[in-house]
């Protein structure tokens, strides 16, 4: 197991620069999540890890050593490829086995960790099939049986389960995540999935535009996003930000006031009157009829409920205020149809605001 | 149904495909029908021989004891003659009895199959590496070695012929044997490289990167990558370029006629075909029967492509 550091490392293919000072530190047995759009820079980082990509400026350190010219070869990695790359030509056993031979391990312990991969990804009945003999999902466990073998330093994942259809993506999933309990290795894992990246993380790493936005623990990231950026891209439907003003103790929204509680009171901004954008997760409003009675929510009213959906358990609402739209998803109770008024309730502790021009979270500036 | 042909359609495109194949393997049965023949079968427009004769293919293999020549009478009388001297009887004798102009298949065989397995399993590596670069590696340059490459393909033979001897011959090369067969090696190398290197170049292309780059993560070097991923999954591609390299050299009957010209020992195939066609052993059946026996080879050359040919090695490796 290893660590890894990325000092100011800068990447430049021909004219483009895609990646701008990326600093990161992985620590030993850690799983570290990097998410964002693509073209983000993130698979970069990992080639560059890899030794796949040659760094333009900075330094890779692996444990402390710095790799920057080291060969892929000679770094002890695993990977998982987006696109399986698996070899066609080796059966499901010799390519799970390709790496141990090379390496010249003992047969027996190439035999032993065949068995345990094999039993735990349950290829046992696939071991002397082709590539091309296999279905997406058996060709992804054949890719994962392949890393999980080598007694590697770093296992890096680049988008592994962007091909498979949601069910199996789920399924896998939780084999990822019981394969890094079971070894420990420490993992970099690439996706633009924002629920990979919260259900798999110990920490994320949320990228735009060849920058790291932020760098924290799953419900860092959900609950404290530094930016606009940050707070629309994770999390499912993506939070709202609501144009409004803030003036001291209540903020305006489509001529509707809201009051605030002492910790908006804290983030206040001098100048009274001040635009920002009001940031809540639709997961987080309570249709009025159904909040607890006593309970100090802050309300929006009269919300024009434009579609409904239902999801079984669940109810997603699309809905207009003045001239601004807000999603909010609802429990089975909320009656309210399409065309009808509905009050929504909210705590204003899971309020964020945003400053309009920079998209920063003022609760971040201020702190 | 976009595609579905009418049935007068499904006629006249089957008719059209069996006048094509009758044009094109006419000539060929012409050959085997002929070099089955006897003698008196000759004129006979029938394909089919009367009575099936292999003499030709028995002498041309060596199966056949050599023909005792029939010395004319009149020579006969000549060599009864008390004047003459021991050594020029011999001499006389020895012209007519000679069988050294018939066609010594086995070893133009022989010959031919070696500079050509030779010239293919040089042009075969020299692509390979060729091609893996020209497909794989980014340097100044690239583009224009792979088009200038192509430049040698657009000079016909012919024109070349006369310059390359002169350097073969300013080179001392052309006045040995070694010399001469180690040219034409060259030429024939220098021939079949540029489509060689363009075949195995797009097809390397074909290989997705991933794939060494998997092999690399596996701890595999850029050399070992190759010989263990690129090189089995190119297999086709090779035993198809090896074939076309081969028989290129094969039928190649230009250069060989100037620069083993002097030595008959080394004559090929085509070379010995044309000299036999003109000496006193241009009987039919012979001619036949030598031709076919030349042709052979191509044609199982062919055979095997076509079942290395099906491809499909690279399925199933990456997600498209």
């Amino acid at each position: 197991m290893s660590t890894v550091k990325l000092k100011e490392i800068y990447k430049r293919f021909d004219e483009t620069e895609v990646l701008h000072d990326i600093s990161l530190e992985i620590k030993e047995g850690e799983f570290v999540v990097l998410v964002g759009p693509s073209g983000c820079g993130k698979s970069t980082i990992l080639r560059l890890i890899a030794g796949l990509e040659e760094v333009t400026k900075g330094e890779v350190l692996i444990d402390e050593r710095v790799v920057n010219t080291v060969e892929p070869h000679h770094r002890n990695m695993a990977m998982v490829f987006q696109n399986y790359a698996l070899y066609p030509h080796k059966s499901v056993r010799e390519n799970i086995i390709f790496g141990l031979k090379r390496a010249k391990v003992a047969r027996d312990i190439i035999e032993e960790r065949l068995k345990k991969a094999a039993k735990m990804l349950e290829l046992e009945d696939l071991l002397d099939r082709r590539p091309s003999q296999l279905s997406g999902g058996q060709r992804q466990r054949v890719a994962m049986g392949r890393v999980i073998v080598r007694d590697a330093n770093l296992f890096l994942f680049d988008e592994p389960l962007s091909n498979l259809d949601a069910k199996l993506r789920n399924r896998m999933r939780s084999e990822i995540r019981k394969i890094h309990r079971e070894y420990k290795t420490t993992s970099l894992y690439v996706t633009h999935d924002q629920v990979e990246a919260m259900t798999l993380g110990d920490r994320v790493v949320v990228m735009r535009d060849g920058r790291i936005e932020q760098v924290g623990t799953p419900m860092d990231i959900f609950l404290k996003p530094v930016n606009i950026f940050v707070a629309t891209f994770i999390g499912a439907p993506a939070m709202n930000i609501l144009d409004a003003r803030l003036y001291p103790g209540f903020i305006e929204l489509e001529g509707q006031k809201i009051a605030v509680n002492n910790r908006v009171e804290k983030i206040f901004v001098p100048d009274s009157g001040k635009r920002i954008n009001l940031g809540i997760r639709p997961d987080f409003f309570i249709d009025e009829n159904n909040a607890e009675p006593g309970a100090s929510l802050s309300r929006i009213e009269n919300a024009l409920i434009d579609i409904v959906e239902p999801l079984g358990f669940e109810r997603e609402i699309d809905a207009t205020i003045g001239s601004q739209h807000i999603k909010a998803k609802l429990d089975l109770r909320t009656t309210a149809g399409e065309g009808e008024k509905i009050n929504l309730c909210f705590d204003m502790d899971r309020v964020h605001l945003f400053d309009p021009e920079t998209g920063r979270n003022l609760a971040c500036d201020a702190a | 149904m976009h595609g579905r042909r009418s049935l007068i359609q499904n006629v006249l495109l089957t008719g059209a495909i069996i006048l094509l194949l009758i044009f094109c393997l006419f000539p060929f049965i012409q050959i085997l029908s002929t070099s089955l023949k006897y003698q008196h079968d000759w004129g006979n427009p029938s394909l089919i021989p009367q009575k099936i004769n292999i003499d030709a293919y028995r002498e041309l293999l060596g199966f056949s004891a050599t023909k005792e020549v029939e010395i004319p009478e009149s020579i006969k009388r000549l060599l009864e003659n008390p004047l003459l001297g021991e050594e020029q009887k011999q001499n006389i004798l020895k012209k007519y009895s000679s069988t050294g102009d018939l066609f010594p298949f086995i070893r133009y065989f022989i010959n031919s199959f070696l500079l050509s397995a030779g010239a293919a399993a040089i042009s075969l590596i020299l692509a390979l590496f060729g091609g893996y670069s020209i497909s794989r590696l980014r340097y100044k340059g690239r583009k224009v070695i792979q088009r200038g490459v192509l430049f040698v393909y657009m000079v016909g033979g012919v024109l070349l012929l006369v310059p390359l001897y002169q350097m073969g011959v300013k080179t001392a090369l052309a006045s040995t044997v070694w010399g001469s067969v180690v040219s034409l090696l060259l030429i024939y190398v220098i021939q079949t490289l540029p489509v060689s290197l363009y075949m195995l170049g797009n097809y390397f292309r074909t290989i997705p990167y991933s794939l060494e780059e998997a092999a690399a993560m596996d701890g595999c070097t850029r050399v070992e990558s190759i010989y263990r991923i690129i090189l089995p999954l190119s297999v086709p591609m090779m035993v198809t370029v090896f074939i076309y390299c081969f028989i290129i050299a094969w039928n190649e009957f230009l250069f060989a006629s100037v620069f083993l010209r002097q030595f008959p020992d080394f004559h090929t195939l085509p070379l010995g075909l044309q000299s036999l066609f003109v000496s006193k052993n241009a009987i039919w059946d012979r001619i036949m029967s030598a031709s076919m026996l030349t042709l052979l080879p191509v044609v199982i050359c062919f055979m095997f492509a076509m079942r290395h040919l099906t491809g499909g090695l690279v399925e199933g490796g990456v997600k498209e």
